[in-house]
């Protein structure tokens, strides 16, 4: 290590313990070894770099990178100080403050005030926007600058989830000077994250150089990091194998036991929030009875998915599509990991339906899981005597002639929920109004009490609500819980203080560092 | 020979309006919205008509064509819908690595072809023609993405010798930019090969069964002097007249083979054009294929009126 490297160390060591709990985990004494560029691969390109448009996940894993946020969220969905040093929630839950931290700046030079905070809210809260996740801001009314450095949140309503958005990508804070003179964020990322944009090559790679002036001293340590797209699954795989990739959290299922058995990759894997869901069409014939509903469901082999389609890399959903490793869990073991066939037959006598009834499953035909469950779905449904057909499509297609206009009986689909909280699981896919509903079911009362669960102020109040409304979708079967697929993250052992996150999101590649 | 490459630059007019009417209606008339694959998941109506208005996709198509050809013809191929990028930087990025990969890929078909082919044709009818034309069957039938997969396999995974894919500018390190370019040039020249050796071989047959190598045979001169003064340089105009056809269908095929090996040229460009109905970048891409394809037949032809001035003047 050079000495200016032990000089540094030493200042964020002492800074760590002036500081102290004021700062998250991870920036207390860590041996860390600056220099080197992250390789990474990714198998999609991002839809635009602009906080306010970039509608996609990917998309989202680079503009963490360039742009901060007010709050951050930690390995374990925590949140802590990021832009803004402090914050506090008024005694009715319908204001918050944020103390910003001073000499903060952008990657331009320019300073980042209270302005560049009004602004940047002001640009996605009107509801012709654009903006892809205005459900995150339509509860602030208003945005205002105390001072300087102080920024008032006013609602209108309670909101449960509101720090998490605050710390989501969307809610990236942007320059205002920049963007008034007409710079476009998509054709150059201007933020204040902790590494800063180079270039962007569309199919091929994003070049990232490391911040010098980012808020958290000593941090990142990479000098950069580059981004890869590499859209054929092996080829993403062989990258890994050979290693010219040195970090991927999109390994495909089917190459992940080769991956991880390479010697020098560590498997850092964990079960996330990417979770599929089989849609029954609630105006199509027999689909419209929920004991018909519950009745495939209870057919399922989710076990056999996870085997044929996941390659063990997923978790059965039992119950709610509430994951276990999130607060609001509520364990309701309602289906049998290998499927109840009796119980689903009673069902569908219950329901009248009569053997060899026909249906079809509409599946996307470009993404392996969805190909590879379908055998299985079908076989299952001829347990039970559906005669299924399955039909395949491709993604644009699908979006318009099936999505867009609910032209199926069955399809499926899955979520990267981009949030820790369950909100994000649960209002997406069983909201009457959401644009994700397209199984045209849904109830009020599952809506109310969605509602409810966002705008309660304690958490035992939202995860008694969660509870009830996960209970209720079970009984309504308004959709069919399939599994949740695991984030699939491996990487070189040379990567050390890596923590992987459960949503996806790279963020902690700040923290990490290559020997 | 001016007259004739200025008569054939003006025929590039209606060819590419042909081929850019062409491309544009298909491009908006296949199943699959813009805006729906921009928009993904969460495409609100609201959303999708927003998006098709700012794209003005909510226009009669003749007057978005004719605003796409005015702005192309100076250049400007306007911006993705996925990412903003602009799209004719990023062609004129592109052009240059899909044409080393196309020539290199034909270099390699040509070495394979030419002795291949010339010794089949020498050997008419013989053992050797018949395990040539068995090779050059095999070598056409296969799928170069699966070529690619073994080459990939075996000198990247075993071996170690060459990465799994990436592309190095030739400027910037003109070791790693050959490395990287082996692996899809043997897949893509290989494949190539398989036509070129059967168009060989069948001059080489042609040529020998002319009276002027009878002539130069009863003269006396050797085997090798026939092969290479009369033989080959007799047949390479007709080989070379389908090479370049051949040599346009490869530009054309680099699509899969880009991907595969993240070669980052215009044919990846044109495969996330339709994966994702980004018209945009889908016609520029594929317009700047065809305009090469031009090119290139009409550089061929000259090159075979160079070898042969006779066609000149038969007007072949």
């Amino acid at each position: 290590m050079r000495l200016e490297n032990y000089l540094r160390l030493g200042f964020v060591s002492l800074f760590g313990m002036a500081i102290g709990a004021g700062l998250p985990y991870t920036v207390l004494a860590q041996e860390g070894k600056y220099g080197g560029t992250l390789v990474t691969a990714f198998s999609a390109d991002p839809g635009g770099f602009d906080p306010a448009r970039g509608p996609s996940g990917m998309s989202h894993v680079v503009i963490e990178q360039i742009y901060g946020t007010l709050i951050n969220l930690d390995a374990d969905a925590q949140p802590y100080a990021g832009l803004s040093e402090s914050w506090t929630q008024a005694a009715d839950g319908l204001s918050w403050t944020f103390k910003l931290r001073e000499g903060l700046t952008f990657h331009n030079g320019e300073a980042l005030t209270a302005e560049d905070v009004v602004y940047t809210f002001e640009r996605i809260m009107p509801e012709d926007s654009g903006y892809a996740y205005r459900s995150q801001v339509e509860t602030i009314d208003e945005v205002v600058a105390i001072d300087e450095l102080t920024v008032e949140f006013r609602l209108n309503r309670v909101t449960g989830p509101f720090e998490i958005y605050m710390a989501f990508p969307g809610s990236s804070i942007v320059p205002k000077d920049l963007l008034e003179s007409g710079h476009d964020l998509n054709a150059e990322p201007v933020g204040s994250g902790p590494f800063k944009f180079v270039s962007y090559t569309p199919r091929d790679s994003i070049q990232f150089v490391r911040n010098e002036n980012y808020y958290e001293t000593g941090r990142p340590y990479f000098d950069g990091m580059t981004y890869r797209i590499i859209a054929d699954p092996t080829a993403l795989s062989n990258g890994m194998k050979s290693g010219e990739i040195l970090f991927s959290n999109e390994v495909p299922p089917k190459d992940w036991n080769a991956v991880i058995s390479q010697p020098g990759i560590v498997n850092a894997a964990l079960e996330g929030s990417r979770y599929y869901w089989m849609i029954p069409n609630h105006e199509k014939g027999p689909l419209e009875n929920k004991l018909v509903r519950q009745a495939i469901g209870h057919a399922l082999n989710r076990q056999a998915i996870v085997r044929g389609a996941f390659f063990g890399q997923a978790t059965p959903i039992l119950g709610g599509v509430i994951p276990e490793w999130n607060w609001a869990y509520a364990g309701l073991d309602v289906f049998k990991p290998e499927g109840d066939i009796e119980k689903a037959k009673a069902l569908l006598a219950e329901a009248g339906v009569v053997p060899g009834t026909p249906l079809s499953l509409t599946m996307v035909s470009s993404w392996p899981p969805m190909m590879s469950m379908a055998p299985i779905i079908q076989a299952n449904l001829a347990q039970i005597g559906f005669t299924a057909q399955i039909d395949t499509m491709e993604v644009p297609r699908y979006w318009d002639e099936v999505w867009g206009p609910s032209k199926f009986d069955i399809t499926a689909m899955y979520w990267l929920s981009p949030l820790a909280d369950p909100d994000d699981f649960v209002t997406n896919t069983y909201a009457t109004a959401s644009s994700v509903s397209v199984h045209l079911g849904g109830t009020e009362e599952m809506d109310d009490l969605m509602l409810a669960a966002k705008s309660a102020v304690t958490i035992e109040e939202r995860k008694a609500l969660y509870r009830k409304q996960q209970e209720l979708s079970l009984e309504d079967m308004t959709v069919i819980p399939l599994v949740n697929g695991w984030v699939l993250t491996a990487h070189t052992d040379r990567l050390k203080n890596f923590k992987p996150m459960r949503t996806g999101f790279l963020k902690t590649l700040k923290d990490a560092w290559l020997e | 020979m001016l007259r004739l490459v200025l008569i054939r630059l003006a025929s590039f007019v209606p060819t590419l309006f042909v081929a850019s009417v062409i491309l544009f209606v298909a491009v908006n008339v296949v199943p699959g919205s813009a805006a729906r694959s921009a928009l993904g998941i969460q495409a609100t109506p609201q959303a999708i008509m927003r998006f098709e208005h700012l794209h003005g996709l909510d226009r009669p198509m003749a007057l978005q064509y004719v605003e796409w050809a005015a702005k192309a013809l100076v250049g400007d191929f306007g911006k993705s819908f996925q990412n903003a990028v602009a799209v004719g930087p990023e062609i004129r990025k592109r052009v240059p690595v899909t044409l080393e990969l196309a020539a290199i890929a034909f270099v390699v078909a040509i070495f394979i072809s030419v002795p291949l082919g010339a010794l089949a044709g020498f050997c008419h009818q013989r053992g050797a023609d018949v395990v040539v034309t068995t090779l050059a069957t095999l070598f056409g039938s296969t799928p170069s993405f699966w070529l690619a997969t073994l080459l990939i396999y075996g000198f990247a995974l075993q071996l170690g010798w060459l990465p799994t894919g990436g592309y190095t500018a030739f400027s910037l390190d003109p070791i790693a930019n050959i490395k990287g370019m082996l692996m899809p040039c043997i897949a893509l020249g290989i494949v190539s090969s398989g036509l070129l050796i059967r168009i060989m071989r069948t001059a080489v047959i042609e040529v020998m069964a002319a009276n002027f190598i009878e002539t130069a045979r009863s003269k006396g001169v050797s085997n090798f002097r026939l092969v290479t003064a009369h033989v080959l340089r007799n047949a390479m105009i007709p080989f070379l007249t389908v090479g370049a056809v051949e040599f346009g269908f490869l530009v054309g095929s680099v699509v899969i083979i880009e991907d595969v090996f993240r070669i980052p040229g215009v044919g990846s460009l044109v495969l996330v054009g339709i994966i994702n109905r980004d018209y945009p970048v889908l016609l520029a891409a594929a317009m700047s294929i065809t305009v090469i394809v031009l090119i290139i037949n009409l550089l061929v032809d000259l090159a075979a009126q160079m070898i042969d001035p006779r066609q000149v003047r038969t007007g072949h």
